[in-house]
């Protein structure tokens, strides 16, 4: 009789039965899987997050409506600590983070005997979980931070304020200072993490903490040796000559390109791999125009501040101050005006071709709300409809073309910074030319029917006593314009401004502007020491009792 | 002494007709017959002999013969149905000797309403069984029995025919249908005990009677039509509001869709002139601009009918009944149908001196159903936009354009997937032996099975349709296999000895369900046919999955009634159950019952100087029944590998990726963790007691019964949300939740006569119950409503609903400017209540606003009879039910959803000119957070519907007689075309219908022609 009540699960494992050294690879695959388990909700490239509150970037899509919370967090006006958006993303990265710590508990139980790649594997679990917390970390600053040690039980005991700010940076670049130890320099698989991405993302950890915050997200200094160990570790990622940059800027937004030279990390995209409906890039999922060739869904358009920001002086270099005087909208405006060459590459503006097909020319029509957001898109992180990386999942369009998370130009300009806020601001001028020249002959995909460039394109490097004067404000002034451009839309930017502690200042500037040419924005305003970071989500207060303590101003 | 002939003819006093099967006895012999189907019966017995009639249900009768040899006899209605006999556990018992809460359906009010799930029918005709359904053709019923018991499942438990099953009555004919029990009960369910804390479900259905034969055939066709429709804006009225709403919001009102001609008046306000538009709405120029009505555009007149036959056949050594049934029910959205063939064999064969019985009740049931997404289709006729075309003018879809949402034009839905059906045999009954061992003393043993084969095969077809486009189409087949077997034993011996009577029941049972099941599909077909699209055809993206799961219950159980000079009752119950879903410590769980009974008007106190009292009972029962409905691996701690699944509407959950960047192919994959294990899982247990009383009054001519009960369930399997840091798979099932259910149950009837001719019945029901949540672990608390620290749902209905107070609109600025903080506020916009007057509207501002459970249901059936012509009315209701209206989301803002169409409210919207308004003013953004939980959007879900009128007529047997007819009556019925529900005020109900609030498919008013005949 008890037999008949023996009845085993189906088509299920149980844990234990994991702990044997193929399955164990195969929860490190799965680990890999999470970080690109996102979706245009809680999209890993960040776009909502780092674009739409820097003034790059307006939300788009169907209306103020579409996705309300994106329109919040684009004026921070309406951000609520109970919007589900900051819930979702929050429990979305916790869930790539659970999945690194499982794999890190079993391998660290086996012997290297049994398990010749495990230390390799362990720095790539820990190189992923600290990927997840650092993005967990810009969004929401004080965090509950839990290792592979924690047991399960134990993590409603943890609190988000248990570890000051800088112990908990330290806690990411420990991860990643494993990886940098223990990584070979190359992996044979190119999904991987290997010891040269650790390196990057040290170093890109340690600059973010080099700008010390107070609780209420004052920067109150820049800390040297911080920025000296970025120096040393963009160093070595430069010298070590696995990487560097693609000799023209578009290959980092073309399918064909992926895992090229200038990919240091990547989020690894799929199509036609098995699954429903492929591993595809779901970040961008909303991106693309309303043409027939696509057909939805109009989000992520870049600001009409961003692309005044691309144009140039008869000199080649930015117009810093009165870029945004005047602004360049109609197709004769970028013949009339000079400009920056990745203009093109980032923005698609009616009448110019769209991704490189110089007979497909984006239209004011593919845009979705041009009454709300105007007419522009953003492109680089779309594919053309005829490129074997895209696939339509209706009703959005997919793409299994790669997410960088690691750039190399990223590097030089991680590096650029650090030498600026160190002083040896003439170190970084080299670094600052090499991105610019690269970008001043990237014009080669960016002409019309007739071979003509599409817009007038004027691009100089910096040259001390020619063009400009070479002094440290000049110097940070040109890195931070230089970043802005070379990485707008690419969801950085709202966390160089918080990590600069030029925030509140830049967006409320751009506010004041921005809403005489968009409507909608006439209630954005940015309050400081409150926006620089995410409210902590109500729901994960609630479910610690008030262990989790709320970011300041919320 | 010679015997000498005698015949007769039998008669029903009620209705004049003759009455086959009657046992005619001469008194004092074993000498009997029964009558034919004519009534009619002949007997050789002693001059001078008594002759005893009798009959169930009526009244027996005996006479001398004297010296006639005819003796007809009219037989008359036994309205004290003493020996009526109710299925309570695993046998019958006589309804006299009842102690539990037992509901007895009365069938022949609910056999001619059309039907194709039989428990529909249930609706309002026992009292504290709460039925809620859908128009759809196919759609199952919820049924709940004394509220809501538990977190998990709460549907009853059904026997039929002794089988128990949780599939409902949905693949059962009606006409095959007996008679109907409803256990309310512990004592009354317990003998059930592992699935009967939700209440159980007796359904017996119909066998030969011996002694005759018979064929009937009845049909029914029953239109059906839309009661009333969401009520949306037309074009211009959309652009009008869209105007306002910018106008409102001090934007610069433009879309693509729409030139406004406006003006300032003096004040410098705008004034919307005219709305022109452009000559075509798409880039493509391909779509005018329309004025689509979507709901005329996605609905018809349904069609249900049915075509019923039964042949029954009665001998010495056995009897035999065969049923066929067909049913074909087009719904009132296009293409949605239900399309049934119902086989039925029950049967029984008598051997060794009718000590042995061999039979079967098997039924088999073959159902068809088309597979629209009936959700999204009602969805999209809400707020597809009437601009848009059906069609475009080169005959393709429209669809939506630029600056509308990217939602499917529904028509296309239904057109693009009617192709797509489901079918489904299933088989279902059991094979029995019944032996006499010592008289009184019978086993019995049955072996039941209840299996289903399904098949589905789904298309998707490439289509272009607005801005909305797929160039892929695919083939899906999906085939499942589920069911059980069940094997009971029952031993049973009763006892009788001068005034005492004894019953005894043992018996063992034995279930094991398995479900197991794959899909294929592939794409890249080359035609777009249904006769083209199987996945032979296609050419790409081969994909296939599948899974399975079961279970295994193992039960013991004992029964013993008891009854004193049929005055006093006892019963006791013990089942011992086990579940493969427990851990391995706590997989049996034993449930006590006992009940007690005493018949007052037996009492020669009661008996002798009350005559108004025909019978009088006491009843009170006691008892504890189990639950185990709940996920089947949860006592285990689990990793699946998934390879990948369809992200497009979720995040995705797969294990694979392309670690090795080659973009596509076969991707290294692994494995995730699922759940958390807990080995300490063990039953939900329901402790029930039920106070009861039965009575008849006036010569059995006023019956009714009231019943109170206190139902208490603890252990309730919960699987708490759990902390974000946690990450994946931190779900455990736990035995957290304890809930309390209480109520009282009124049910009464009265059978009259007016001027001596036209019967008639009154009867009706009422009940109400309230539930309240007792007890939760600290995980669980938030997940039901509260503010998470102070505020909980303990001591609560399970259905409250909780959130801000909508406390009116801004009126003017000084309003907003002095109101405590809240972010959006503006004038014309919602206000909420700032309950803890901290000066902070925010969420510690929430608090219950409503309950969904209603205070109390009832249901009226009066039916009147005149010579052949009968009459039925059955109006049934709720009372304050809390609706939360979702719809209104849509219907009441142009700032919930942008880019789709909106409701007609709000044209109504406020506004400085329109102040009483309590719809919020228009705007296109929703800064306010209107969206919120709040009481804007509780309303009152209280009904009354006239759900039946029914006007019949038997023909007169004389007529028949030339047709060789025994029975003719015809029908026309009405259903659900009277509905009562609040309309103003400021909880009015502002949707279509409460009973079926939001995008589900709504219940038609029904118009009935049907037939009886009877060979």
């Amino acid at each position: 009789c008890q037999r008949a009540l023996d009845v085993a699960p189906n088509a299920v494992i149980d844990g234990d039965a994991l702990n044997t050294p193929e399955n164990i690879e195969k929860l490190c695959t799965a680990a890999y899987a999470a970080i690109g388990n996102d979706h245009y909700t809680a999209p890993f490239t960040l776009w909502p997050y780092g674009n739409l509150r820097s003034g790059d970037a307006y939300k788009g899509g169907a209306g103020t409506a579409d996705i309300s919370a994106f329109h919040f967090y684009e004026t921070f006006s309406y951000i609520r600590p109970d919007l589900s958006e900051s819930d979702v993303i929050w429990y979305r990265l916790y869930v790539s983070i659970s999945r690194a710590n499982d794999a890190l508990r079993r391998l660290n139980a086996m012997s290297e005997e049994a398990f010749p790649n495990k230390k390799v594997r362990q720095a790539e679990m820990r190189f992923l979980r600290g990927h997840s917390y650092f993005d967990l970390k810009i969004l929401f600053k004080n965090i509950p931070y839990i290792d592979e040690s924690v047991p399960t039980q134990e993590y409603g005991k943890i609190s988000n304020v248990d570890l000051s700010n800088e112990e908990s940076w330290n806690k990411i670049a420990d991860d990643f200072r494993f990886g940098t130890e223990n990584l070979p320099v190359a992996q044979p698989e190119k999904g991987r993490a290997d010891q040269i991405a650790a390196k990057a993302y040290l170093a890109k950890v340690l600059l973010y903490q080099a700008y010390q915050q107070d609780v209420n997200h004052n920067v109150t200094g820049i800390n040297q040796a911080k920025l000296t160990e970025v120096v040393t570790l963009t160093d070595a990622v430069i010298t070590s000559g696995r990487y560097g940059l693609f000799d023209d800027f578009s290959k980092n937004f073309l399918y064909e390109y992926d895992n090229g030279t200038e990919s240091i990390f990547a989020i690894q995209r799929s199509k036609n791999d098995g699954t429903p409906k492929g591993r595809l890039d779901w970040s961008s999922a909303l991106s693309y125009p309303m043409n027939t060739e696509y057909g939805c869904c109009g989000f992520h358009q870049p600001s009409q501040n961003l692309v005044n920001a691309f144009k140039t002086d008869s000199q080649g270099l930015p117009l810093f101050d009165t870029f945004n005087q005047k602004d360049v909208k109609e197709l004769s405006d970028f013949q009339q005006n000079t400009f920056d060459p990745r203009l093109d590459h980032t923005v698609a503006i009616p009448g110019h071709p769209y991704k490189y097909k110089p007979d497909f020319i984006y239209q004011a029509s593919w845009a979705r709300a041009p009454d709300i957001y105007g007419s522009y898109a953003s492109m680089k992180e779309t594919v053309a409809y005829d490129s074997p990386g895209f696939q339509k999942v209706p009703p959005f369009m997919g793409s299994a073309k790669n997410n960088i998370l690691l750039r190399y130009a990223d590097v030089l300009l991680w590096k650029a910074e650090a030498l600026i806020e160190l002083g040896r601001e003439n170190e970084a001028l080299p670094l600052i030319n090499q991105i610019r020249q690269r970008a001043k002959r990237s014009t080669a995909l960016l002409k019309d029917k007739t071979g003509k460039d599409i817009s007038s394109y004027k691009l100089e490097t910096y040259q001390p006593g020619v063009n400009c004067t070479w002094n440290r404000t000049f110097a940070r002034q040109a890195l931070r314009w230089e970043r802005r451009l070379e990485f707008a839309m690419e969801g950085n930017r709202f966390f160089d401004l918080v990590r600069w502690g030029i925030a509140a200042e830049y967006l409320n500037a751009y506010f004041t502007q921005e809403k005489t040419k968009r409507e909608y924005l006439k209630e954005a305003r940015f309050t400081k020491n409150r926006d620089e970071y995410l409210p902590i989500p109500l729901n994960q207060i609630n479910y610690t009792a008030n262990l989790y303590q709320q970011n300041p101003g919320w | 002494q010679d015997k000498i002939p005698v015949s007769g003819k039998i008669t029903s006093k009620t209705d004049a007709q003759p009455i086959p099967g009657v046992t005619v006895l001469e008194k004092g012999t074993t000498n009997g017959t029964t009558t034919n189907e004519k009534g009619e019966y002949t007997l050789r017995v002693s001059p001078g002999a008594t002759l005893l009639f009798s009959f169930i249900g009526m009244v027996s009768q005996e006479a001398a013969l004297g010296n006639s040899s005819v003796l007809d006899m009219i037989l008359e209605e036994d309205l004290k149905k003493l020996d009526e006999v109710v299925v309570t556990g695993y046998k019958a018992e006589r309804k006299a000797d009842l102690t539990g809460a037992v509901s007895v359906v009365k069938l022949s009010d609910i056999k001619d309403i059309p039907t194709a799930d039989p428990i529909k029918n249930l609706q309002g005709r026992v009292a504290g069984m709460q039925v809620t359904t859908s128009g759809s053709p196919g759609a199952t019923a919820s049924v709940r029995i004394r509220g809501q018991g538990t977190l998990n499942n709460n549907d009853p438990l059904y026997v039929i025919d002794g089988i128990p099953t949780k599939e409902g009555l949905q693949s059962i004919n009606q006409n095959d249908i007996e008679s109907i029990q409803v256990l309310k009960d512990a004592s009354a369910a317990s003998i059930y005990g592992s699935r009967a804390g939700n209440g159980v479900i007796i359904v017996t259905t119909k066998r030969a009677k011996a002694g005759f034969s018979r064929i009937d055939f009845s049909s029914f066709w029953s239109f059906q039509r839309y009661q009333s429709k969401l009520r949306v804006l037309n074009t211009e009225q959309r652009a009008r509001v869209y105007w306002q709403a910018a106008v409102n919001d001090g934007v610069t009102p433009s879309s693509p869709l729409y030139q406004f001609n406006s003006h300032l008046d003096a004040q410098g306000k705008p004034v919307l002139d005219g709305v022109s538009y452009p000559e075509f709405i798409d880039a493509a120029q391909t779509m005018r601009p329309a004025n689509t009505r979507w709901f005329d555009e996605i609905s018809q007149t349904g069609l249900m009918q049915s075509y019923n036959l039964n042949f029954s056949n009665g001998g010495e050594k056995g009897t035999m009944l065969f049923s066929l049934n067909y049913l074909d029910h087009d719904g009132i959205i296009k293409e949605t149908n239900l399309n049934r063939l119902t086989l039925r064999l029950n049967s029984d064969y008598n051997f060794l001196q009718g000590k042995l019985k061999v039979g079967e009740n098997l039924t088999f049931a073959k159902t068809r159903q088309t597979l629209l997404p009936e959700g999204e289709i009602m969805n999209m006729a809400l707020i597809q936009q009437s601009i848009v075309p059906v069609r475009t003018l080169t005959g393709g879809w429209g669809g939506p354009v630029a600056s509308m949402s990217d939602r499917q034009n529904p028509v296309r839905l239904i057109a693009d997937n009617q192709q797509n059906k489901s079918y489904a045999g299933r088989i279902f009954g059991n094979v029995y032996a019944d032996l006499e061992i010592l008289p009184k003393l019978q086993l019995r043993t049955s072996i039941g099975v209840d299996y289903t084969l399904g098949s589905q095969r789904v298309l998707y077809k490439a289509y272009t349709s607005g801005f909305l486009s797929d160039p892929m189409n695919r083939a899906t087949n999906t085939e499942n296999f589920y069911g059980n077997w069940i094997w009971q034993n029952t031993l049973t011996y009763s006892l009788e000895r001068n005034k005492h009577r004894l019953d005894f029941l043992a018996g063992t049972e034995r279930i094991r369900y398995n479900n197991q099941s794959f899909w294929a599909s592939r794409q890249g077909f080359a035609l777009q046919t249904p006769e083209y699209m199987y996945l032979d055809a296609g050419s790409a993206n081969k994909d296939n999955g599948g899974s399975a799961f079961g279970y295994g219950l193992m039960s013991f159980f004992g029964k013993v009634n008891y009854a004193l000079a049929d005055r006093y009752l006892a019963s006791v119950t013990v089942r011992r159950d086990g579940s493969s879903r427990f851990g391995s410590d706590q997989r049996y769980g034993t449930f006590p019952a006992f009940s007690l009974g005493w018949r007052l008007s037996e009492e020669n106190f009661l008996k002798d100087h009350v005559t108004a009292i025909s019978d009088l009972k006491l009843r009170f029962g006691w008892g504890v029944t189990g639950n185990q409905d709940f996920a089947n691996n949860a006592i285990y701690r689990l990793y699946e590998s998934n390879y990948g699944i369809d992200p497009t509407w979720d995040f995705d959950i797969g294990t694979a990726y392309d670690i090795t960047g080659a973009n596509t192919g076969s991707l290294p994959s692994g494995y995730r963790l699922i759940q958390q294990g807990n080995d300490k899982l063990k039953w939900e247990s329901t402790t029930q007691t039920n106070y009861g009383i039965d009575f008849s009054l006036f010569e059995y001519k006023l019956t009714g019964s009231v019943d109170y009960f206190v139902k208490k369930t603890k252990d309730i399997l919960v699987s708490p949300p759990y902390l974000g840091v946690v990450g994946e798979g931190g779900n455990q099932w736990v035995n957290g939740a304890s809930m309390e259910n209480s109520g009282i149950e009124l049910q009464l009837g009265y059978q009259g006569k007016i001027a001596n001719k036209v019967n008639f019945n009154l009867s009706g029901n009422i009940s109400s119950y309230q539930n309240k949540v007792t007890y939760l672990p600290r995980e669980v608390v938030n997940s039901y409503g509260g503010n998470g620290r102070d505020v909980t749902i303990l001591g609560r209905s399970i259905n409250s609903i909780y959130g801000y107070v909508a406390d009116g609109i801004f009126q003017t600025q000084e309003q907003v400017d002095s109101y405590a903080t809240q972010i959006g506020k503006e004038v014309g916009r919602i206000r909420y209540k700032d309950l803890n007057g901290d000066g902070v509207v925010d969420d510690r501002d929430r608090t219950w606003i409503g309950n969904s459970n209603p205070k109390f249901m009832y249901g009226l059936n009066a039916d009147f009879s005149f010579k052949g012509i009968d009459v039925v009315l059955f109006f049934q209701g709720l009372q304050r039910a809390d609706v939360y209206n979702d719809n209104k989301l849509l219907t009441d803002f142009a700032s919930l959803a942008s880019g789709v169409n909106w409701g007609e409210r709000t044209l109504d919207a406020w506004s400085p000119t329109n102040p009483t308004s309590t719809i919020p003013a228009l705007t296109l953004t929703d800064k306010n957070n209107e969206q919120r939980r709040s009481s804007y959007f509780v309303e009152q879900g209280s009904y009354l519907k006239l759900r039946n009128v029914q006007v019949g007529y038997t023909i007169p047997a004389t007529l028949l007689k030339r047709y060789r007819m025994q029975q003719a009556r015809l029908y026309v019925q009405a259903q659900n075309v009277l509905t009562l529900r609040k309309k103003t005020g400021n909880s009015a109900y502002t949707g279509v219908d409460p009973e079926t609030p939001n995008a589900t498919y709504p219940i038609p008013a029904v118009y009935t022609l049907g037939l009886n005949l009877s060979f």
